[in-house]
């Protein structure tokens, strides 16, 4: 039962951080949020730990949530069904529906060996209630994801525009050196 | 493969030609840029954009590259809702906004038509490129196909290091990126409430890439959601807090890069 606490609040207060950058939050610090923080409150109820995880994430007060929007923050709609053990806590989990004063909001998540490994708004809409094209939007990515996607093997460097000067403390300089 | 640089614009050129060591092919490119910057740049007092600027001549009475140029950023001010415009604060017209981008979108037409199986152009951080017969979108990875030019996004935490890197495809063939670092806030920004302080712009041309990621760093949130919905470009945009947003389609690839 506690790997089964420690998934559904990994779940419900990932799901909760990551509505609060939907709607807008600039969550630096949510990358620690969802590996580190979340297991470590095991002991408290998703609702309440719903606010002070969306408080963590939030670096500018209108990402706040709203008083209505945390007392209806979702939590995962489908618990494992296996008896616990370390794969009970693969699977996907759908976040409810959330009215925010930015639109309705939902996430889906998928959790493999522990881990998320994805994380999909299901439906969003602007404040406008204008539908926005929700396959083109810029969402956060984790910082690490990020890095991890490099590569050793780079052609060219692309940055803010640097000066004749500014080339020779540039990567593409190295590059350009290097003749790679 | 082929590898130069030259000075131009008050910054470097890197050209890469692949499958051809004809250093031939590189002269009509500078001379692109050499054309460009002796009409345009407003740090050549005889230049045609100088004389405009300083009243001795009319926009009216200016030769038609120029002319076009201007048209060109109105069109893009509106689209853009004035995030994007070819007069500074002061009133003052300057189009050199736009004007690395088109002299880049020529050169690039020069390169397309020579013999080089795959060429890469890198004009001060921006980027355009092709690589002949990958008819690849997007989603493709650089780890499968190996030939695809592989382009490094600048880190603005620390301009020595990645954040990460994506291939160029055919639906990304252009790369510009807008921010805060190197030259300081020489964007003017229309929003107080804007928050990002490097914004990368994937295009099918450098022209859009560029013009987009200086109205997306400029306009902030707002206009990167509206840029993202009426445009058909991918961004990578980094906040002040440091936090990362992307469009679906280079999570994906960084997804597979990193697998």
């Amino acid at each position: 039962m506690r790997k089964r606490a420690i998934a559904a609040s990994v779940v419900s207060s990932s799901a909760v951080i990551l509505i609060g950058w939907q709607i807008g939050a600039q969550a630096q610090s949510a990358d620690t949020s969802l590996s580190a923080a979340a297991p470590a409150r095991t002991s408290a109820a998703p609702a309440t730990s719903s606010p002070q995880s969306s408080a963590r994430a939030s670096t500018t007060p209108t990402a706040t949530p709203e008083p209505s929007t945390a007392a209806s923050a979702p939590s995962a709609t489908s618990a494992p069904s296996e008896s616990p053990s370390a794969a009970s806590t693969d699977g996907t989990y759908t976040g409810s529906s959330v009215n925010t004063r930015y639109g309705t909001v939902q996430v889906q998540i998928t959790v493999s060996a522990g881990s998320i490994t994805d994380v999909t708004a299901l439906q969003l809409t602007d404040s406008d209630s204008r539908s926005v094209q929700i396959s083109n939007r810029a969402a956060p990515v984790l910082r690490q994801e990020v890095l991890a996607a490099q590569s050793a093997n780079v052609d060219s460097v692309s940055g803010a525009t640097y000066t004749s000067d500014g080339y020779l403390k540039s990567l593409q300089s190295a590059l350009d050196q290097a003749g790679l | 493969m082929l590898i130069d640089t030259f000075e131009t614009m008050g910054t470097v050129a890197s050209v890469r030609l692949r499958g051809s060591d004809k250093a031939a092919a590189l002269e009509p490119v500078q001379q692109v840029f050499r054309r460009y910057d002796e009409t345009f740049s407003l740090y050549k007092p005889m230049s045609e954009l100088s004389r405009i600027a300083s009243g001795q001549m009319a926009l009216t009475d200016a030769t038609e590259a120029v002319r076009m140029a201007y048209a060109e950023c109105v069109r893009w001010r509106a689209a853009t809702r004035g995030d994007f415009t070819p007069h500074r604060p002061d009133g003052l017209i300057d189009l050199s906004g736009i004007v690395k981008a088109q002299a880049m979108n020529e050169a690039a037409t020069l390169l397309r038509g020579s013999s080089a199986e795959g060429w890469l152009l890198d004009v001060g951080g921006d980027v355009v490129g092709s690589t002949a017969g990958t008819a690849i979108g997007p989603a493709a990875s650089s780890a499968r196909h190996p030939e695809l030019w592989n382009i490094g996004i600048v880190d603005p935490d620390d301009r020595t290091r990645l954040l990460c890197s994506l291939p160029l495809g055919d639906s990304w063939s252009a790369v510009a990126t807008s921010g805060t670092a190197e030259r300081g806030e020489h964007v003017w920004r229309t929003d107080d409430s804007a928050f990002f302080v490097q914004v990368t712009v994937l295009a099918a041309d450098i022209v859009t890439a560029d013009v987009l990621a200086t109205a997306i760093l400029s306009g902030g949130r707002s206009r990167l959601d509206e840029a993202t919905s009426t445009f058909t470009i991918d961004v990578i945009a980094v906040d002040r807090a440091g936090g990362i947003l992307t469009t679906p389609r280079v999570r994906d690839v960084i997804t597979v890069t990193a697998a």
